[in-house]
């Protein structure tokens, strides 16, 4: 009996140990691939999915041992160009005869899409194995990560079985929708160091403009609202004071950030004479609501399912 | 913004931490007004009064340290010799009430603002409830996403509602 008993603690022990050993090892070829995007240089096309549109994008990545320079240009439509360098981004954007020079801090452009420190996916999500498939004829090894809850998204990664390169990235919502899409279907990796392609094509016919910058970092104590119990996992990343487009006065807007996904919440004084907003529409993988939190107008927008977009509004108080 | 203003004009916050204050109101003067409406709004509905607390006692104490200039009219109607003290008395006295009747305007201004938006019924009662019906995500609260957390597949694919 006792016998019996030492057996199936044994054998539990084991089992137990060896499942978290597949999970620290799903965890570890994931820590791979976030380090991998940025650390190898690479080339190739890549197609990137968004509800109805799809674009191709080839790519140049080049880590030379001290820093990272990429260069994207969107194949189809109009010639968009992304020039990374670290984690400045500079998109060249044409619109009607200009190209506006728009500058970005980009920490998520495919295939670095994630973080290097998992600390904070790991605390939201789950990961497992799935499937081994050929991608853009590499073979990979599907990593699933599953929300833990209806706070965010799903995804799943393919990442390259030698290279440990994520080679494709789906965003699926609680129906197992893709929502979302990045996948190579062409890729070399590359050894030249020279840089001589790290440059944008300049259309000599077109005028290059910067764009305005329009957001000031706002470091004040917020005197007139204040923020209840956030959605689980979301953290403030970012506040600042922007200009937008049509309104009077500046805008408070904050970011908040499980990791993955991003929420911009939008909090500025209800304007005499315009009815206020309240609503709410999902798009696609963009969920947004709008609602009033006594004298304030309250809007979220982000990445996330609709109850995150409604808990982060529900957040706001209104200071008297 | 008033409130900050005249606590920079008291040494209260440091000049470099009132930058952004500086910067946005030299950015766009129509939203510094709107901005510095809003701060009052605030400042209304806290109760707190637009100026510092002290500003009126330190005020005070300015002009008690100022030489009093004694104006001809004044010194036409009391012409005795030891009339100066009850002078300076009255004039420091008419101070007060110029004060006080500032800070009324100040306070009556406030309160017309916020009963145009706040006490409005008809925004109480939107408070209540959100509409359910879907909508068109605005492009600028988009846009404005977009530009400071960009998600991976917006370097490359732009939102419908995007004017080119």
């Amino acid at each position: 009996m006792l016998f019996k008993r030492l057996l199936l603690a044994a054998l539990l022990t084991a089992f137990t140990s060896a499942s978290q050993a597949a999970n620290n090892d799903s965890w570890q070829m994931l820590q791979k691939a976030a380090v991998a995007a940025h650390a190898l240089s690479y080339q190739g096309i890549f197609v990137c999915q968004s509800g109805q549109q799809s674009k191709s994008v080839e790519i140049k990545h080049l880590f030379n041992g001290q820093h990272e320079f990429a260069r994207n240009v969107v194949l189809d439509g109009l010639p968009r160009e992304v020039l990374s360098q670290g984690g400045e981004v500079v998109i060249y954007n044409p619109k009607n005869e200009k190209i506006v020079i728009e500058k970005r801090r980009g920490q998520n452009m495919f295939p670095a899409i994630l973080p290097t420190d998992l600390e904070a996916i790991k605390a939201n999500y789950q990961l497992k194995f799935g499937e081994t498939e050929r991608v853009a004829d590499r073979q990979a090894q599907i990593l699933v990560l599953d929300a833990k809850d209806n706070l965010r998204y799903s995804y799943k990664f393919w990442v390259d079985s030698e290279y440990g390169l994520l080679l494709k990235s789906v965003m699926l919502n609680g129906k197992n929708e893709v929502l979302d899409s990045m996948a190579f279907n062409q890729l070399t990796l590359i050894s030249a160091v020279d840089l001589d392609w790290f440059k944008p094509k300049i259309d000599a016919k077109k005028a290059y403009v910067m764009e305005d910058v329009n957001t000031i970092a706002d470091k004040q104590e917020a005197t007139h609202w204040r923020l209840k119990a956030l959605p689980e996992g979301y953290v403030k990343v970012d506040q600042m004071m922007r200009a937008v487009k049509g309104k009077a006065s500046p805008v408070t807007h904050l970011i908040f950030s499980d990791g993955l996904a991003s929420v911009s919440l939008f909090i500025e004084p209800l304007e005499n004479g315009i009815k206020p907003r309240n609503g709410r529409s999902l798009v696609g993988n963009t969920s947004f609501y709008a609602n009033v939190a006594g004298n304030l107008q309250v809007t979220v927008v982000g990445e996330v399912p609709e109850a995150t977009v409604a808990k982060i509004a529900n957040a706001v108080v209104f200071v008297k | 913004m008033t409130e900050q203003l005249s606590a920079l004009a008291d040494n209260e916050i440091k000049l470099a931490d009132a930058e952004h204050l500086l910067a946005s109101m030299q950015a766009n003067s129509p939203a510094a007004e709107a901005w510095s409406r809003y701060q009052l709004i605030g400042d209304v509905m806290r109760g707190t009064p637009t100026l510092s607390p002290d500003f009126k006692a330190k005020l005070m104490a300015k002009i008690d340290s100022e030489p009093t200039v004694l104006s001809p009219n004044a010194s036409w109607f009391k012409p005795s010799l030891g009339a100066d003290n009850v002078e300076a008395k009255s004039g420091s006295q008419s101070m007060v009430w110029s004060i006080a009747a500032s800070f009324a305007a100040i306070f009556v201004v406030g309160f017309m603002v916020l009963q145009a938006q706040v006490g409005d019924p008809s925004l109480n009662a939107s408070v209540a409830s959100v509409e359910t019906t879907t909508q068109a995500i605005p492009a600028e609260y988009l846009m404005a996403h977009q530009s400071s957390a960009p998600s991976s597949s917006s370097y490359y694919i732009q939102p419908a509602s995007y004017t080119h």
